[in-house]
């Protein structure tokens, strides 16, 4: 029998993206004072699309997807300064702000998922 | 993915923040500093940043050993703390012990200005990575929430 839902493997790929962005934000943050970085970041719906596209892929196969790796890439168009390193304070607080978010979305969502498992579950103890 | 490994990387950023914060700090408290052990005048400090290959850390190999790697993220160290090797700054002042027989004395060239916004830049940044550090910290006992 299955315990995990579609929503919550969704949700477990959303987390995982959402920490991802933490990482690659993180990875810019302490880097913003090194001469020749370059900012590093991915298109999060871009990623999110495929990985729901592999979910679903998979749905009929008894095994869960192994999740494919997101493909990260310089980002363009920041201003560079003199020293060659391109990160923006901004853009990464921003970036962080937003991670942050999506991060506290996604588990409030994963814990009525699992609140609604649980509820099935105790229902005929009722 | 392991969110420890992120605190690691904002850490690194804080310790290589200190330590510029220190550098700029040292300059200016030897803005005035004509003698030095290695002789002759303070020379101002630089600190030189190099972004870091990624550790192997207890996570990375875990994931490793199940067969799935994680991707290597890198923080940030301080490579070098290199001397300027600018001429000194010469005033004259013949009464002072360390003038050469024409009365100048050679003093570093520190700008005050310039190491306040270098320790500016530091503070920002360092700013920057501890806020980091706690939304890292956040999103931990966020993840931890969905167990209760």
């Amino acid at each position: 029998m299955e315990i995990s839902t579609p929503i919550a493997d969704a949700l477990t790929r959303y987390l995982d993206l959402s920490s991802l962005q933490v990482k690659v934000t993180a990875q810019n943050m302490a880097n913003v004072d090194t001469p020749d970085y370059r900012t590093v970041g991915f298109d999060f719906a871009a990623e999110m699309s495929r990985s729901l596209d592999d979910l679903e892929q998979h749905a009929g196969g008894g095994d869960s997807p192994s999740a494919s790796e997101p493909r990260l890439g310089l980002v363009d168009g920041l201003l560079e300064r003199p020293d060659g390193n391109n990160v923006s304070m901004d853009r990464e607080g921003m970036k962080m702000a937003e991670a942050q978010l999506q991060f506290r979305v996604g588990t409030e969502l994963l814990k009525h998922e699992f609140a609604r498992t649980m509820d099935a579950i105790h229902e005929d103890q009722r | 993915m392991n969110l420890f490994e992120v605190m690691e990387v904002s850490g690194s950023a804080l310790q290589a923040e200190r330590i510029r914060a220190e550098v700029v700090a040292a300059n200016m408290a030897n803005a005035e500093t004509t003698r030095t052990p290695e002789g002759g005048p303070f020379r101002r400090h630089h600190v030189v940043f190099t972004s870091m290959a990624p550790q192997q850390s207890f996570g990375s190999q875990f994931a490793e050993q199940l067969g799935q790697p994680d991707q290597p993220f890198g923080g940030v160290r301080v490579s070098a703390v290199t001397e300027d090797q600018g001429e000194p700054l010469r005033r004259y002042d013949p009464g002072h012990p360390d003038a050469d027989p024409n009365g100048y004395v050679a003093y570093p060239d520190i700008n005050p200005l310039t190491e306040m916004v270098d320790l500016m830049g530091a503070t920002r940044a360092y700013g920057l990575n501890s806020s980091a550090v706690e939304a890292e910290k956040n999103m931990l006992s966020s993840s931890l929430e969905i167990l209760r």
